[in-house]
């Protein structure tokens, strides 16, 4: 699954780490998610979306 | 839920695995010397002490993961779980037979071959998400340097406290020695590999 999670944390100035400690979650998670090599359960992609106060479907693209 | 430092876990592991140490070398070899099936039972069940505070650690770790983590831990138990039942079931249908004799002390050796199945497994599954690796580039004590130097120590201790122990004993923790320095070995030639592939594609 396609993400936007680099760019938008990109956009707000935050390092991994700040956002790691924004979600509760560690550093390496949200690495893998940016890198698209682990895909968030709902509760986490609907955190994740509140933090950027968007939608989830404008961050997470299931593709084909 | 607050995080459990994987650098807190780690302390206490060390913690835990010195007082192991010191149990099987100091204490355990008076076995053969006190009389009194009371205090034989608390000599003999002292070193599951430091090994409950591990488990115990061990929950915790996995407690106060987060999810990659947890899932992470949970292949990881779930492929020591089955390596280990099926080594169990092999021996033990083997020595039922009477191919294999097989001592009641070989139990012993169910837990730390579950926690090396599990720390393999747990490392090949995060390699897979990309999560090893970044944590031990962050560390400042190497992992490999850390289980080269146990070895050098665990060995240490068999020599220093060799009349203490018998020879079944010393042979055990000379075994254990070599197969934490292969270990620290193998963590070093990974890590310089993870290093290659980094310069690599640095370039």
């Amino acid at each position: 699954m396609k993400n936007t999670v680099r760019e938008l944390r990109g956009d707000q100035g935050w390092s991994q780490a700040e956002m790691a400690e924004r979600l509760d979650v560690s550093r390496q998670t949200v690495n893998a998610i940016e890198t698209g090599k682990y895909d968030p359960s709902l509760p986490l992609a609907f955190k994740i979306a509140a933090l950027f106060g968007r939608p989830i479907e404008s961050i997470f693209d299931p593709g084909e | 839920m607050p995080r459990f430092s994987e650098k807190t876990y780690r302390r206490r592991v060390w913690l835990a695995m010195t007082a192991y140490v010191g149990c099987m070398l100091l204490l355990w070899p008076q076995l053969h010397v006190v009389s009194g099936p009371v205090l034989k039972v608390a000599l003999a069940l002292l070193p599951v002490v430091p090994m409950l505070y591990l488990i115990s650690l061990m929950w915790r770790r996995v407690r106060h993961s987060d999810e990659l983590q947890q899932r992470t831990h949970l292949v990881a138990l779930g492929v020591a779980t089955m390596v280990v039942s099926a080594l169990s079931l092999g021996a033990g249908f083997l020595a039922a037979a009477q191919v294999l004799v097989l001592r009641g002390d070989i139990l012993i050796w169910v837990f730390p071959v579950i926690l090396v199945c599990y720390d393999l497994t747990r490392w090949w599954v995060g390699r897979r998400y990309g999560v090893m690796g970044t944590c031990e580039e962050a560390s400042r004590f190497p992992v490999y340097l850390r289980l080269l130097l146990a070895a050098a120590a665990i060995a240490l201790g068999a020599l220093v406290f060799r009349h203490q122990v018998d020879e079944r004993q010393f042979d055990a923790f000379l075994g254990v020695a070599c197969v934490v320095a292969v270990a620290g070995a193998l963590a070093a030639l990974v890590r310089w590999r993870s290093r290659q592939h980094h310069d690599g594609d640095a370039s």
